[in-house]
């Protein structure tokens, strides 16, 4: 999947074409019901309910009234077919959209599903085009609540859910432990605006404040500029910027520190404030970059004066302006170091895109009380968290060509702490994360890469009278080489 | 000087030839010592202080052990020459530095100088320029530290200094009262970025926060989406513009309304959000309103999270984003009434572009203790606020062009608060706010401008002697009458308009063409008059009936205060007819006020079947003559005879014919000399005469001698009685104060008796106690 996924990426990002067979990422549709879209400014995504048949190995004693022969085996082991329940979410961009309808509506069988729950800006614009491919009828939720509601569902099923990002840290992603108690905590939600919204419970949620200086405003001021159109581009552009060229520092003003306010000298006194007086040509890169910093900050400072407003020490950051861009993730976790001297810190989410579908989702659940279940992520169908640094492989991360996937099991059994743990927020439960030791991650990779061989020898030996034991053994080989590659490169 | 600046105005603002004669900007250069400039980044604000010389009138009483003969005057009269000090404030363009610093140079003579005390940005650059060209050496205060020193002192010294301002409103600028305790507030300054400064006390405060994006955003983005350099020309596209075909509105997003999150569909919900994903082109003017609107809307919201972090409601705007410009004032105003659903106000302040050279100054005059001083802005000698909505005419606004001047004189007292005011923070002195009602704005401008030839003619008569006093009161006429026609487009100039400040500015006008008391004379002879019956009307007083006496006294006194130059009807009337005398003005009142038994009533009322005796009366005086010796003094002397103590204020300078403490000092020992009541009273120390620290027609509270106050406090005041139109009608009608207190006056002025509901020469007679009930006739 992540394969075929990887595939589309070095593609022309521009290419309205889908290049991916829709099978790979639209995984147990037939059994599918419940569904949920969320169709945002530019991203487009689903999320379904299905089952999923699958093999168990079951154990079983043998009758032990009967007498026991030397030799016999203690129970008898046998392979049989289980149906488990399966969250699925599929993120694709908006061009997409009318392509991958058509293809559910030919592979949708399960005939009882009259309902899609619909949130986000674009379930307006396309309630027409829904309703007419998928005949089915579109429920609109409201996007905060189901953004809100998606948001504690991650929080409280995915482990490692949020991070804390550090540009020149060993690792640039230090994950958090899940709370037991998620709440309250702030979101600042960034799209074209800035939604700043308090939350303090399960169902209860304020929006506090909020700014018009979001995404939007980077990419419309930014577009202006530099006659640059594409957001990903902006963002390159600012990523490669001096901002110092543009923007007044108090060095400029002052000929220095302003100590006696404790102002810097390379601090920002007025974004742009260079344009103001100065007749030269301002590059691109630099426009866009003082553009970032300016945006980023005033974020930034809001998010700060709300939290301590409301005297809230977690404030998680998502919408499209953030969504893994690392520019953005860094310039937002400056200010917010900045303006809290950092008492708080800016929390990122892994999954942060789906909130509005999981959340639109669970609406539509409501009867079938997941948040009574477990959920655990499925690794073998989710997409991983995407890369680093934009000037690596630019092409590999522009998301906006792909479909990104995410996986849920349904664990049959609620999963609680050990009431015994003597700080339940604290724990974690590995004793070496190989994201923050390097040594120890490529020892433990190769440990894994030597020890596959065995794994697939043991697997087909496993099943001697089931069919094509030794090709699925191949693929589960092929599939799990190239997860490790991927941590190889991508250890988050 | 106004006069040269607006002619300043009309030119293209660009010229950077100065075309002003700097003579009459730099004004009382020759005296001038303890410079400091703020130069910023487009404009220098220049600040000294001078002395100024000019003439007041003194009077002293003649010998009166040689004999008097019959139709000696009372006393003498002289125009002598005072020093005063003064501060000067100067603001103009940057561009204009060099010819300026060459001006002062030459005409700076007190050599005594030897720094300049510099703040601002700019002081750095032009350090050499100055030092090189004035031959002071530059010395450089903290920019922070001198805005803050300067804000506290407008807000202290500058009676309507601060204002609210409401586009739509009938005013555009509401004023506000000077808060005696103006500490602790918050200071948002918007310069090229934003400080959000939190003032605690005079020495006592800190950058809470700020931002970078400010001024210099709306400038530099400004200049480079729609190619316009100038930061005037980007504020006026902006105010032509139409934010909503840049910005992507709730409504583009939702289609209406987000109702469950309380945001309504016209809300901005990303700036130059629809500039994302189209591709269509973008108006100059739509895009520089987005610009706007994205710029005060956020400074808005960090400037009431501030304000609610830290617990603060008075938030003051400054900086050369807001400096006047109604549009950004306009959106600031805006912005923070959204997001603190009107809990906070977003304050501005008149003189806000001087706040830095203010503070830089005063840093450099601390030895001269300049906070130990009250001060008054000099009506005559300040530019006033600067104009409305940029559309009206946008050339004569295009401050960037022009001289712009503050003056202050520094007053002789320090001036507090009447300790008897119920609650001086909510205390407006005057009754009428002409700024928010157009009516009467017109009636009263235009009753000032038929007044003028009047005025003018009593002062060329009240200096036969000295030279060129036709010039001078020429000159007088011409300046009053533009201010009056500034006043008619822009009342709002000197503060809330009102019939105090238009008094108060004929009062400087006239002093600043050296006709310091044009009725000195006219004074000199009622009050001649007037005392000659003074024994007169005591012997009948005394034989009436106790009963017939106290409403003999009311009617004497509401008769005494008819005798009134200041109100037109009566000068009329004592220019035609000098014949005009006591008994007629009381019988003129008899027939105007049919309910005078009634006042008969409530005046025993008040001061006979309602306990002891006071303690102590407050009698706040009006016009000399009749007024004061037949109204008055019988009044105070049968308070004197029940043991009421009586402490008379009066004006401390010339206004109109209000008699000043000097003359009345003159008069009360005159009488002493015929009355032994006063006699006894002066010398027992029963009977005392305070000055009001005002110079006015009109009285403010809040603005009264120290000494005063403390004589009110030491003799235990119960009562207070405010005397005359000026005092009890155009100002204070609304007071309230802690003891008892009566307000009277006879309504001179047809226009007003109608408003108030009655006719030329009705009384007003209005007493209250505390808090508890008030009566009015």
């Amino acid at each position: 999947m992540a394969d075929c996924a990887r595939k589309g990426r070095t593609r022309d990002s521009m290419d309205k074409s889908i290049t991916l067979p829709p099978d790979e990422i639209f995984r147990n549709l037939e059994n599918a019901k419940r569904f949920a879209i969320d169709i945002g400014g530019s991203l487009t995504k689903l999320a379904y309910y299905s089952t999923v048949q699958h093999k168990v190995a079951k154990v079983r004693s043998f009758d032990h009234t009967a007498k026991e022969t030397e030799g016999d085996p203690l129970y008898e082991i046998s392979v049989q077919e289980e149906i488990t329940a399966r969250l699925h979410f599929i993120k694709f961009e908006n061009t997409y959209i009318e392509t991958c309808l058509d293809f559910i509506k030919d592979h949708l069988v399960n005939t009882e599903t009259k309902v899609i729950k619909a949130t986000g800006g674009g379930a307006y614009k396309f309630k027409e085009l829904i309703e007419k491919k998928l005949r089915l009828k579109v429920d609109k939720e409201d996007e905060m609540t189901c953004l809100i509601k998606g948001c504690n569902f991650v929080l409280r099923n995915i482990p490692h859910e949020a991070f804390v990002y550090a540009k020149h840290a060993d690792s640039e992603f230090r994950f958090q432990n899940t709370h037991p108690d998620i709440f309250p905590y702030l979101l600042i939600n960034i799209g074209s605006g800035v939604s700043i919204v308090k939350v303090e419970s399960e169902d209860k949620f304020e929006r506090i404040g909020g700014s018009s200086i979001g995404g939007g405003t980077f990419w419309g001021l930014g577009a202006l500029l530099t006659k640059t159109k594409r957001f990903d581009e902006l963002l390159q552009l600012a990523s490669r910027g001096q901002h110092s060229s543009v923007d007044m520092l108090v060095k400029d003003i002052y000929g220095g520190a302003y100590s006696s306010l404790g102002l810097t000298g390379d601090l920002i006194a007025s974004s742009f404030g260079k344009s103001a007086t100065t007749d030269k040509e301002f590059s691109k890169e630099d426009m866009a970059k003082s553009l970032l910093h300016m945006i980023s900050n005033d974020i930034g400072q809001l998010a700060c004066l709300y939290a301590r407003l409301h005297n809230l020490s977690r404030v998680y950051f998502g919408g499209f302006f953030i969504r893994g861009h690392p520019v953005t993730m860094h310039t937002i976790t400056y200010s917010i170091n900045f303006f809290t001297k950092g008492e708080v810190q800016a929390l990122f989410l892994r999954h942060e895109g789906y909130l509005g579908a999981i959340g639109a989702f669970l609406k539509g659940a409501e009867e079938d009380n997941p948040n009574q279940y477990s959920w655990g992520e499925n690794y073998a169908g989710s997409s991983g968290l995407m890369s680093v640094s934009p000037d690596l492989n630019p092409m590999q991360r522009a998301r906006s060509g792909t479909f990104d996937m995410l996986e849920m099991d349904r664990l049959e059994r609620q999963l609680v702490n050990l009431p015994l743990l003597q700080d339940p927020s604290s724990y974690v439960p590995d004793t070496v994360d190989l994201t923050e030791d390097a040594l120890a991650r490529e020892y433990w990779l190769s440990c894994f890469e030597d020890a596959l061989d065995g794994v697939v020898k043991r697997a087909v030996a496993s099943q001697p009278d089931l069919p094509q034991a030794a090709e699925r053994a191949e693929k589960f080989r092929q599939k799990y080489l190239h997860k490790l590659q991927t941590l190889r490169h991508q250890p988050l | 000087m106004a006069d040269c600046a607006r002619k300043g105005r009309t030119r293209d603002s660009m010229d950077k030839s100065i075309t002003l004669p700097p003579d009459e900007i730099f004004r009382n250069l020759e005296n001038a010592k303890r410079f400091a400039i703020d130069i910023g980044g487009s404009l220098t604000k220049l600040a000294y202080y001078s002395t100024v010389q000019h003439k007041v009138a003194k009077v002293r009483s003649f010998d009166h052990t040689a004999k008097e003969t019959e139709g000696d005057p009372l006393y003498e009269i002289s125009v002598q020459e005072e020093i005063t000090a003064r501060l000067h404030f100067i603001k103009f363009e940057n561009t204009y530095i060099e010819t300026c610093l060459d001006f002062i140079k030459d005409h700076l003579v007190n050599t005594e100088t030897k720094v300049i005390k510099a703040t601002g940005g700019g002081a750095y650059k032009f350090k050499e320029l100055i030092e090189k060209k004035l031959r002071l050496k530059v010395d450089k205060e903290d920019e922070m530290t001198c805005l803050i020193k300067g804000c506290n002192f407008v807000l202290r010294n500058i009676p309507h200094e601060a204002f609210v301002y409401a586009k739509h409103a009938d005013s555009e600028f509401r004023f506000q009262n000077t808060h005696p305790d103006i500490f602790p507030y918050l200071l948002i300054n918007i310069g090229s970025g934003v400080s959000i400064v939190k003032v605690e006390s005079e020495d006592k405060f800190e950058r809470i926060g700020g931002s970078s994006i400010g001024g210099g955003t709306f400038w530099g983005l400004g200049a480079l989406l729609t190619k316009t350099k100038r930061f005037d020309e980007l504020l006026q596209l902006a105010s032509r513009g139409q934010h909503s075909s840049v910005d992507m509105l709730v409504k583009d997003i939702y289609g209406g309304a987000y109702s469950s999150l309380g945001l309504t569909g016209d809300l901005i919900a990303s700036s130059f959000g629809k500039s994302a994903t189209t591709d269509k082109e973008f108006s100059k003017e739509d895009m520089a309103k987005s610009l706007l609107h994205m710029i005060s809307n956020d400074i808005g919201q960090l400037a009431c999270l501030y304000a609610r972090l830290h617990n603060l409601s008075r938030v003051y705007f400054g900086g050369f984003f807001i400096r006047g410009h109604p549009v950004t004032m306009h959106t600031i105003t805006y912005s923070i009434n959204f997001f603190t659903k009107g809990e906070v106000q977003a304050l501005f302040l008149r003189h806000e572009g001087y706040l830095g050279a203010i503070g830089a100054f005063l840093k450099g005059a601390e030895e001269d203790n300049p906070n130990q001083y009250s001060w008054g802005e000099n009506y005559a000698g300040s530019s006033g606020l600067m104009s409305v909505s940029p559309d009206l005419n946008p050339m004569q606004r295009a401050r960037s062009g022009t001289f712009d001047m503050l003056e202050m004189d520094r007053l002789e007292r320090q001036l507090v608060n009447l300790p008897l005011l119920q609650d001086p923070s909510s205390y407006v002195p005057d009754t009428v706010d002409l700024t928010e009602d157009a009516l009467a704005r017109e009636y009263w401008l235009s009753c000032f401008e038929d007044a003028l030839d009047g005025v003018v003619k009593r002062a060329v008569a009240s200096q036969p002697d000295l030279p060129q006093a036709a010039e001078r009161a020429e000159k007088f006429r011409q300046k009053y009458l533009h201010k009056l026609q500034t006043l008619r487009h822009q009342p709002f100039a000197y503060g809330s308009l009102t019939v105090r400040s238009l008094l108060d500015t004929r009062e400087h006008c006239l002093n600043e063409f050296n006709f310091p008391d044009p009725y000195s004379k006219v004074k000199q002879k009622e009050n001649d008059v007037a005392l000659k019956y003074f024994q007169k009307v005591v012997m009948s007083l005394e034989k009436l009936s106790w009963e017939q006496r106290q409403f003999a006294l009311v009617k004497g006194l509401l008769a005494g205060n008819v005798f009134d130059w200041g109100a037109k009807a009566i000068s009329d009337v004592l220019e035609s007819d000098p014949e005009f005398g006591f008994e007629e003005a009381k019988r003129q009142l008899q027939g105007k006020n049919k309910n005078l038994t009634t006042t008969r009533y409530f005046c025993s009322f008040t001061f006979i079947y309602l306990g002891p005796p006071h303690k102590c009366a407050l009698f706040f005086v009006d016009n000399s003559g009749i007024d004061i010796i037949l109204g008055v003094f019988p009044f105070v002397r049968e308070l004197l005879c029940r043991g009421t103590e009586v402490v008379l204020a009066s004006n401390s300078g010339p206004a109109l014919n209000d008699v000043t403490n000097s003359e009345l000092q003159i008069l009360t020992e005159r009488i002493a000399a015929m009355d032994s009541v006063i006699q006894t009273a002066l010398k027992e120390d029963k009977l005392t005469l305070v000055q009001s620290g005002s110079s006015s027609p009109c009285l403010d509270l809040s603005r009264l001698d120290k000494a005063l106050a403390t004589v009110v406090l030491e003799r235990h005041t119960d009562l207070v009685v405010i005397e005359g139109m000026g005092r009890a009608i155009h100002t204070n009608y609304y007071a309230m104060l802690n003891c008892e207190s009566l307000k009277l006056a006879v309504i001179k002025n047809s226009w007003l008796a109608e408003r108030l509901g009655g006719k030329i020469f009705s009384v007003v007679f209005k007493y209250e106690v505390g808090r508890w009930w008030s009566v009015t006739l």
